[in-house]
């Protein structure tokens, strides 16, 4: 049976899978990983890479592994039941380009803040850094570009936007995307007994905290 | 005890495997092959914890008798004021001042206790994470009044036999195939990404390096939607110059995968130093396959891990 999937092969142990969209990357992803062929299986907004181990597998055969892991189609993953709550306390020094989104905009910052919290969203992908959240689901009215210079640092637990998403800054560094505002939620915490509280395919609503509720 | 930090000196180990849909990059030794050769001469385990010296390394006092060994990059070490050589046991007493120096040729050299150093392991391993602060000694780099804690043990004196001696150099030719978006270069900057001798700028580290050379051109214009990269990814940012992803890159990225570093030569990476020459050898992919089984035949006699080291 011939896959539907198109398969690239990339360098001498990387394979790259087609996906129409992030829902449907993950899903392989979950799909292959069950399988266990490969070393590691890293989902992207459109695509699925596979490392493979070349030393025991030939390509041929990690291409025919994984159509035949694929070959009864992709089983959508369950909808997480989970619905995660991110607190953000909006502008000021914990969203420094707030302002300027909103003048780009053509919004008030109240109108900012109630369309970014009205709607559910979707952890569409993580990656980057431990934790880090691409999260899907942006209304239209809040499309921002990139920072056309990216910042040298980033305070983690900041909220940015960038090419129609929301994304969360697990760790402190370097970053471009355009900031409004900063969660004390953590993101990651290697201490902790579940290191990633957030996953790939959470469903997740965000709440206005005002800066005096930050925990100091 | 550590009397001088030295420029970025961390306790490195094993990668992080498994982890990269979690945002958890491969960490490790920059370069594990010269991390097991210091271990192997103390009769480590290849991944024993040890100090990774990045161009210029610390200096430590030893508070208790202490068999060491320094592998990787040539450094110009003293103990007590007098040359020791890599690539052999070399012991120490309490009250020996050991100063490793700077790098001669190369970036990073690995400097092993016998017993390996005692840190926690963090997420399945010891090696350090700077930008999240996690792993090795506290998550950070050395600095000045840290006391590392090893178990002492006496070991043979063994030194590396004179054929696994990497040889360091300052123009590097590693072999890389072709990857995803390749071919969203013009074939004019095909031929440039693999003719070129490239400049590695200052802006080279555990996450990656930038390449200085001639500005190549992305027909989509530079962004793509966020995909998987892994260490030995070359990226052609906005820009137009090539960066090349190391061991703690970041596990996604949005700009077009130009090339892939092949698995047999990745671990050179972590011997590159600013200023140095680099080229890139291109290989089919099941040419720069049987260029690893034959590096990995040529390394087993004295490392019967190689294959978990070139990982």
């Amino acid at each position: 049976m011939v896959s539907r999937y198109v398969l690239i092969r990339g360098g001498d142990e990387l394979l790259s899978i087609g996906a129409a969209d992030p829902a449907e990357a993950q899903a392989i992803a979950e799909q292959l990983r069950a399988a266990g062929i490969c070393l590691e299986v890293v989902a992207g907004i459109d695509s699925v890479v596979v490392r493979f181990d070349a030393v025991a597998y030939d390509a041929d055969e990690v291409s025919r592994l994984v159509e035949d892991a694929l070959a009864d189609g992709v089983r959508p993953l369950a909808a997480s039941g989970k619905l995660l709550e991110i607190p953000i306390v909006y502008g000021g020094k914990f969203g420094p380009d707030l302002e300027h989104a909103c003048e780009t905009l053509g919004l008030t910052a109240d109108e900012f803040i109630a369309l970014h919290t009205g709607g559910e969203h979707r952890v569409d992908m993580i990656g980057f850094t431990p934790g880090f959240a691409y999260i899907g689901g942006l209304d239209e009215r809040l499309h921002l570009p990139r920072r056309t210079e990216p910042r040298q640092h980033v305070p983690a637990g900041s909220v940015g936007i960038a090419d129609g998403r929301t994304g969360l800054y697990s760790l402190a560094g370097p970053g471009g995307w355009t900031l409004v505002g900063r969660t004390p939620f953590k993101l990651f915490d290697a201490a902790a007994d579940d290191p990633f509280p957030i996953r790939a395919g959470m469903r997740i609503r965000f709440r206005a905290l005002s800066a005096e509720e930050w925990p100091a | 005890m550590v009397l001088k930090p030295g420029l970025q000196t961390t306790v490195q180990s094993r990668s992080r495997g498994g982890m990269r849909h979690l945002g958890v990059p491969a960490c490790g030794a920059a370069d594990p092959l010269s991390l097991a050769l210091a271990n192997r001469l103390l009769g480590n385990d290849w991944d024993a914890p040890a100090l990774e010296l990045t161009l210029l390394g610390p200096d430590l006092q030893f508070d208790t008798a202490c068999c060491f060994a320094l592998a990787g990059a040539p450094f110009a070490a003293t103990l007590n004021g007098a040359a020791i050589a890599c690539h052999e046991v070399q012991r120490a007493i309490p009250g020996d001042l050991l100063v490793t120096g700077a790098a001669l040729k190369g970036a990073r050299a690995y400097l092993a206790v016998a017993g390996g150093i005692v840190v926690e392991e963090v997420l399945g391993s010891a090696s350090t994470y700077l930008p999240a602060g996690l792993g090795g000694y506290r998550g950070r780099a050395l600095a000045k009044g840290d006391q590392l804690s090893f178990t002492p043990r006496e070991v043979q004196d063994l030194t590396t036999p004179v054929e696994f001696r990497p040889t360091m150099l300052s123009a590097w030719a590693l072999r890389a195939c072709a990857s995803f978006e390749t071919q969203k270069l013009s074939g004019a900057d095909i031929a440039r990404l693999f003719e070129t001798n490239w400049t590695v700028s200052r802006r080279a580290d555990r996450m990656g390096m930038l390449l200085e050379g001639p500005a190549l051109t992305v027909t989509s214009g530079g962004r793509m939607p966020s995909a998987a990269v892994f260490p030995g990814t070359v990226q052609c940012p906005e820009g137009g110059a090539p960066f090349v992803l190391a061991v703690d890159a970041g596990t996604t990225g949005g700009y077009p995968r130009i090339a892939q570093l092949a698995r047999v030569d990745r671990h050179l990476l972590g011997q590159v130093r600013p200023g140095d020459h680099l080229r890139f050898l291109r290989r089919e992919p099941h040419a720069a396959v049987e260029a690893l089984h034959a590096k990995l035949d040529y390394w087993r006699p004295w490392l019967p891990d190689i294959d978990s080291i070139l990982c």
